[in-house]
């Protein structure tokens, strides 16, 4: 099985999602690859453009009058949570808040993680080894456990969730750009740059970014599953996005506490939770059987 | 790593792993030994950021502990009995030597010692990893086999689709939907709570079922697909399965007997690597079902601001998972005597 600790570490051990190559598996998998696209474009649509242009309700400051109106509720399509404010609305708005963590930290994931990454393996020595060693310790945390540390240190609020999940998003991502650049460096254009005189930010820069940033963008894909995941876990606890502002992970929260008698608080959140982790990681897997050919 | 620090310099730990590797017994134990001592400064590192984390973030401890209304003098007297006044160096080094003695400090909350506390909790959280476990692995074995026996058939696409929802479920949703129907609907399981094995044995595995289901259900469906990939690999590829083929045995004699021998080495590797993503889990789910373990007592802590109990809780969990990764690299060239023990250490 060669899988790489850290990713295992991280959560994001590489698992065949898709039906192996024999057979129907290539229809599968470019099914797989269209699939989830689509799906992600109606999720970022919905919870990007939706409220902009269409005429979606306030996801706070609902009136209590207006509380626990049932699905199809004239106005309200998705009815109201028990404070009153519209479901429909909230789900937007909260998968925004969790898709713009997930989409901050990943970005954060690549550039900071993937120079590290790079500037070890291709310096190599005790550059290498220092940041390896260091990227070592932040991986020996339990990542929920390090991120909740570090969001209880900073406090709820959307922006510190994101450095909290930055801190084990960017050793991951380091980990996947070192094993690229080894292998791009012994590239044969890596040598003729050095021959011709390249200094080391412009080969780092113009020859070997442009050959890991396919593998990154793959990995990016898989990690924003792990990062919607974790920022619901931590809303969930109280520690990521405050309420009354939504998230989806403070949605589920909240719907815990009238669990038995409407599920649907915890449900409709959960399912769009799913749904996003789950086009995420086909997204991921389709682009990785892609790239390996 | 290793090759790198006899380059620098000739250091007491290149020194003391010169001696351990010169003593000779057999090269699983020198490779202990070497992963060992490359574990050791990880081990530093993990304390060090542990008291980076709770220390230099802001918030304050003594102003928390006495509330809002407490005076700035009862504060400050609170900060000079709690050694808050001092450099941050002084007290991490009163931690740390600390640690070394055995002693985690005392909770700002209680005063009880913080392993006394941990030490209560961390049994109840290693029954509920075991227990995800068992229920993740006695599913897992037998459905890889039968989708490694008929690949692309219905069992298979069946595992597939199944694994293709387990893995992208958050445990917290899993948890909540099975609260739902087994607590809820069908009231055969406690949604919430825990009973101590010395009172009732059943009763304990009861209250740990629905938390282990909600751990192990992922787990299974990723331990599912590993194995079955791995499985195949192994019936495709490998020399000895052509010979046992060869010498007759049946399709099941060689998926199990051959097959499955060598792909447990993988497996076992997996469990253990795996371990640090499985402890995060835990927090979350002895949250939600009120389970009296070292999560729960870390999330407790996190929002009295207790940092004591907090940074022994999170030192504990970094030095499980850097047990784990340490057993699991021993366990693997342990296990298949093929894997070099020297060469590309670290």
């Amino acid at each position: 099985m060669a899988v790489q600790p850290a990713e295992i570490a991280a959560g994001t051990v590489p698992v065949e999602l898709t039906a192996p190559a024999a057979g129907g598996g290539r229809l599968l998998r470019s099914g797989g690859l269209a699939l989830s696209l689509a799906l992600l474009v109606v999720i970022f649509g919905a919870c990007f453009i939706w409220p902009l242009v269409g005429s979606v309700p306030r996801p706070t400051g609902g009136s209590v009058l207006n509380a626990n109106l049932s699905i199809g509720a004239p106005g309200h399509l998705l009815g109201t949570d028990p404070v009153g404010n519209d479901e429909l609305s909230r789900l937007l708005y909260g998968g925004r808040a969790s898709l713009e963590v997930a989409l901050a930290v990943n970005a954060l994931g690549i550039v900071l993680g993937g120079l590290l990454g790079a500037l070890a393996a291709y310096v190599g020595g005790v550059l290498d080894a220092v940041i390896m060693r260091f990227l070592d310790m932040l991986i020996a945390f339990p990542s929920l456990v390090l991120a909740l540390a570090i969001a209880e240190g900073l406090g709820p609020g959307e922006v510190h969730t994101i450095w909290a999940l930055a801190f084990f998003s960017v050793p991951a991502f380091a980990r996947v750009a070192r094993a690229e650049t080894l292998k791009v460096r012994e590239r044969p254009f890596v040598a003729a740059a050095q021959l011709a005189g390249s200094r080391r930010w412009r080969i780092l820069g113009a020859h070997i970014a442009p050959n890991i940033l396919p593998q990154l963008i793959t990995f990016a894909f898989l990690g924003m599953g792990i990062t919607v995941v974790l920022e619901g876990a931590l809303s969930f606890l109280g520690l990521g996005i405050p309420a009354p502002a939504p998230s989806w992970g403070n949605m589920i929260a909240q719907g815990q506490s009238v669990l038995s008698a409407q599920p649907r608080f915890v449900l409709l959140p959960s399912a769009a939770l799913c749904l996003a982790v789950i086009a995420f990681n086909m997204l991921g897997d389709a682009l990785r059987a892609r790239w390996a050919g | 790593m290793s090759s790198l620090g006899a380059q620098i310099h000739v250091g007491p730990l290149e020194r003391a792993r010169d001696r351990l590797a010169r003593l000779g017994g057999p090269p699983a134990l020198r490779f202990a030994g070497r992963r060992l001592l490359t574990a050791i400064p990880v081990l530093w590192g993990v304390t060090l950021l542990t008291f980076i984390a709770m220390n230099s973030l802001p918030g304050d401890a003594a102003q928390e502990l006495l509330g809002a209304n407490a005076t700035p003098a009862e504060v400050h007297q609170l900060e000079l009995k709690l050694g808050l006044d001092k450099p941050f160096i002084d007290r991490y080094w009163h931690w740390f030597t600390g640690i070394l003695h055995g002693s985690f400090g005392h909770s700002l909350a209680s005063g009880q010692s913080v392993i006394g506390i941990l030490g209560a909790d961390l049994p109840i959280t290693l029954e509920l990893i075991a227990y995800s476990l068992v229920v993740s692995l006695v599913l897992a074995i037998p459905l890889a086999l039968v989708c490694a026996r008929w690949p692309n058939r219905v069992a298979d696409k069946l595992s597939l689709g199944v694994s293709m929802v387990g893995l992208s479920i958050a445990n917290y949703v899993l948890a909540l939907i099975l609260v739902y129907l087994f607590a809820v609907k069908l009231n055969v399981l406690p949604a919430i709570g825990w009973t101590p094995p010395g009172q009732s044995v059943g009763g304990n595995l009861k209250s740990l079922t629905l938390p282990a289901l909600s751990i192990g259900l992922p787990l299974f469906c990723f331990y599912t697909r590993l194995l079955r990939a791995d499985l195949l690999e192994h019936m495709q590829s490998e020399e000895y399965v052509v010979t046992a083929r060869a010498k007759g045995a049946g399709p099941w004699r060689v998926l199990i007997r051959h097959a499955l021998r060598n792909s447990v080495f993988g497996l076992i590797t997996i469990v253990a690597l795996n371990l640090g993503a499985l402890l995060g889990a835990t927090v979350i789910i002895e949250d939600i079902f009120g389970l009296p373990g070292m999560g729960h007592e870390l999330l407790s802590a996190i929002n009295t601001r207790d940092v004591p109990v907090v940074e022994g809780a999170v030192l504990i969990f970094a030095v499980m998972v850097v047990a784990a990764n340490f057993l699991a690299d021993l366990l693997y060239s342990l296990l298949d005597p093929r894997i070099r023990y020297g060469g590309s250490a670290g």
